[in-house]
């Protein structure tokens, strides 16, 4: 009996060998995929004889209003005409979507095309070294994205190599400020006595401390431990009280360069000096105030923004674009008379690095079947005019109603923009030669912060810079593992002693490396910037 | 020849056992070669068998960190609590609906015990926090109605084993009591009977005759849970306790670990290398206890 149950065992271990060995096998197959992208075809592919599906993976709630159901099969005929093809969006949603995306990364079968992707939020670098994405060739790109390949310039291709290959299109003909801060309400701010505003971070605690005191019904700002927010805070009080600037891609937010004038050398902020004591010291202090709910750490389930519109949070935290692009018009017609602020990180320093263009970007699936209609129908929708309109901003008629000087649109009558509304999360291609100004545009709240933005902003200079991490990766995941659990703490003041706690938090850091990982990374700026 | 007919003699048996040969087939033996991911580094476009291979490399992280004590104590005690006093509990709840003449009534609390069960942890750990939070919670709103301070529930790290493990009793007890319910109803009546004639008071029969009898249900079950004893409950942990790192020195156990260390960096052959790791130890545990019981009691040995 055990003698068969033992050959019954074997037979299954060889038999599972043989189950995966022939799901391994697409491997091969992928790899040669790069060879028939870098294959020199002087003329696009001519469109295939069969409908082909082109899947399109972007990031977002599947869409209840009518970008499903009226708008993409208006897009489907215009890419059935031209190049035989069909659009099918993969919705990576919102809860848990990095580590959504990653998975359908990592396990794509040729199920994947076009992928939007970004190097500050999507781990674009990452998962191009884990051969997610398609290196794309300069004679592919002129065939089939010849629009794109014209419009991107030399030195932006640069920044989208990774050993010496492109990776990405960039999304890098389209102007925004994506530079946290906060929205604050400016009624409230005057009541505070501050008459211009809130414009440094003590101007936010004064602000702060107003609203506790005079508004009970309303948290001064409803936090939640998201791990993005106490990265955006810890980087946001960096801006504003030291000249550091972030550098992307190193997998924990522990790495800023010293200064516009000495950008190639990592800052010793979390390892030294006073300014981050001063930090925690502060956040304690509006901890015990009573600024956010005691029990922040947990407190997951609400909507601070929502919670804004209903004036039960006074501030809200995020980018420049949701401020001027849409919060502050709906805060108007939420909270009449609000006149919504936005204090932005590093304003007391004018500490701000204009957008790095591969904040969005599109790839090539590793796998996919057909790389060269991919690249074909994003040069389209990237480029001619009826094709954005309808991918970004839907039906005319339907979703806008373009205004005479056909630049800017108005809503049609009795339009919702939770059941009405279309649009299809384009934010690796937006063209500022075919954009459209929506309604929802603070127009002089954006000019006043851009012409601020243009004073004092610098280029973000570590866009040439794709780091190798493989000889600091325990290392680095140690630093991340301590980062979130102490982080979270210091930025809202948990710490019963801030400093003892920035002091035990600076050795835990120096055990588990942080050193080795400055000297790594500022070994490889200095070999990327001779 | 006569192992085929032996076989073959008790052919409808193994064909009730086909389902469950598959399952672990499919399951569990098929995708076992994959645990070589843990030995590479993996690249999506080369596949898991063709991916470069680093040796242990994987495995740094996990010793590095300096948690990995701290992790397997967490675990590994949790789960001793949650075995011991929960197979405690359930035994002792067993043997109350037991006593229980009014059947009615014992279907009923039987019914309310079990519900907690079928509740999803996301759920739970809701109620919890309703329940317990500072600015806002019930039982926070009702202690400072009586005039008394509450503690910090939520930044008190000590705190927490208790609620974990009155929560998982909570949870777990109605399910498990079960089983024991069901080995006291297989109880011979006659010894109980016989127990009665001799003078036996119901606290008599309970220590004399019902606890004996549940002994090897308790083994069994003690078994099947020490396999699984550096395997944390992962939903429950991380719904409770979320990101507050306030917490995890008492509350962070090897899935909560690896799933933020996870999060954070997305590396397969890491969590591929954690769960290996837990794998082995849970063998070793297995085999190691099964042995001790074989020495002991070598009727109640799994194998």
């Amino acid at each position: 009996m055990k003698k068969a149950l033992a050959a019954l065992m074997a037979l299954l271990m060889a038999l599972s060998l043989a189950a995966c060995g022939s799901g391994s096998s697409p491997a091969p197959a992928a790899a040669t995929n790069p060879d028939s992208g870098s294959a020199p075809a002087a003329t696009a592919a001519p469109a295939p004889a069969k409908k082909t599906t082109i899947t399109y993976m972007v990031t977002g709630d599947v869409p209840t209003n009518k970008t499903m159901t009226d708008v993409l099969p208006k897009v489907n005929e215009l890419l059935g005409a031209k190049f035989n093809a069909e659009l099918n969006v993969k919705w990576i949603e919102w809860t848990d979507y990095l580590s959504k995306y990653n998975l359908e990364l990592a396990s794509q079968d040729g199920n994947l095309d076009l992928i939007g992707t970004a190097t500050d939020w999507l781990d674009a670098w990452p998962n191009t070294q884990r051969g997610a994405f398609l290196p794309l060739s300069e004679e592919m790109l002129k065939a089939n994205a010849p629009l794109t390949y014209a419009q991107v310039p030399a030195d932006h291709w640069d920044l989208c190599k990774y050993d010496g290959q492109i990776y990405l299109l960039p999304e890098d003909n389209f102007a925004q400020w994506t530079n946290h801060g906060f929205m604050y309400r400016g009624d409230w701010a005057k009541e505070a006595g501050l008459a211009n505003g809130v414009h440094s971070w003590d101007q936010l605690g004064q602000y702060f401390g107003y609203v506790k005191s005079a508004k009970p019904d309303t948290i001064p700002w409803d936090a939640k431990p998201d791990a993005s927010l106490v990265a955006q805070l810890s980087g946001g009080w960096l801006a504003s009280h030291t000249k550091n600037i972030y550098i992307e891609g190193l997998r924990v937010d522990l790495f800023f360069g010293n200064s516009a004038s000495d950008p190639y050398t990592v800052s010793n902020y979390f390892l030294e000096g006073s300014e981050f004591e001063n930090f925690a010291k502060n956040q304690k202090a509006w901890s015990d105030a009573g600024y956010w709910k005691e029990d922040v750490l947990n407190n997951t389930t609400i909507d601070t923004r929502q919670e804004m519109h209903e004036a039960l949070s006074g501030a809200d935290q995020h980018h420049s674009m949701t401020y001027y692009g849409g919060e502050a018009k709906r805060m108007e017609e939420y909270q009449p008379g609000s006149d919504l602020g936005f204090f932005w990180f590093g304003e007391e320093q004018g500490n701000v690095v204009s957008l790095n263009i591969t904040h969005g970007a599109m790839a090539i699936a590793a796998r996919s079947k057909s790389p060269e209609l991919a690249l074909q129908i994003y040069d389209y929708i990237r480029n001619d005019p009826e094709a954005y309109h309808l991918f970004n901003y839907g039906i005319e008629g339907q979703q806008y109603v373009l205004a005479a000087d056909g630049k800017t649109y108005t809503r049609p009558e009795g339009f919702v923009e939770d059941t009405d509304g279309a649009g299809f999360n384009y934010w690796w291609g937006r063209n500022d030669d075919l954009e459209f100004v929506g309604p929802l545009t603070d127009i002089p709240k954006k000019e006043i912060l851009e012409a601020e933005y243009d004073k004092v902003s610098i280029v973000y200079p570590y866009g040439k810079a794709v780091f190798n991490l493989d000889s600091i990766s325990a290392e680095l995941d140690n630093l991340s593992n301590l980062y979130n659990t102490y982080m979270p703490q210091i930025v809202y003041g948990k710490a019963a002693d801030p400093v003892a706690y920035v002091a035990e938090f600076r050795e835990k850091l120096k055990t588990a490396g942080y050193e080795k990982c400055i000297a790594e990374v500022n070994a490889q700026l200095a070999a990327t910037y001779k | 020849m006569s192992k085929i007919r032996r076989l073959l003699a008790c052919k409808t048996l193994i064909l009730m056992c086909l389902p469950a040969i598959a399952f672990f087939f499919f399951f569990s033996y098929a995708p076992m070669p994959g645990a070589y991911v843990a030995f590479t580094k993996f690249n999506y476009n080369d596949g898991i068998f063709a991916s470069k291979f680093i040796g242990f490399d994987n495995f740094k992280f996990l010793f590095q960190s300096g948690q990995l004590g701290i992790l397997l104590r967490n675990t590994v005690l949790y789960n001793l609590g949650f075995i011991l006093i929960g197979n405690v509990v359930q035994m002792a709840v067993a043997i109350l609906l037991s006593e229980i003449m009014s059947k009615r009534f014992r279907k009923v609390s039987q019914s309310i015990m079990f519900l907690p069960y079928f509740i999803s942890d996301v759920l739970v750990a809701l109620i919890v926090y309703n329940l317990l939070n500072y600015d806002f919670g019930f039982i926070s709103n009702l202690v400072r109605s009586f005039g008394f301070e509450m503690p910090k529930i939520y930044s008190n790290a000590k705190a927490w084993p208790v609620v974990i493990i009155l929560v998982h009793l909570w949870k777990s007890t109605g399910y498990g009591s079960v089983v024991y319910f069901a080995a006291i109803m297989g109880i011979d009546a006659e010894m109980i009977e016989a127990a009665k004639v001799d003078g036996a008071n119901g606290f008599r029969r309970i220590i004399h005759i019902m606890l004996p009898c549940l002994k090897p249900t308790f083994i069994i079950l003690l078994l099947f849970s020490l396999g699984g004893i550096v395997r944390g409950n992962f939903s429950l942990f991380y719904n409770l306790v979320g990101l507050n790192s306030m917490l995890y020195t008492t509350t962070d156990i090897i899935e909560t670990f690896v799933y933020r260390s996870m999060m954070n960096n997305f590396n397969f052959s890491q969590s591929s290398a954690v769960g290996l790791f837990q794998s082995v130890v849970g063998f070793v545990i297995v085999v190691s206890v099964n042995q001790i019981v074989k020495k002991i009691e070598p009727d109640n040995a799994l194998f």
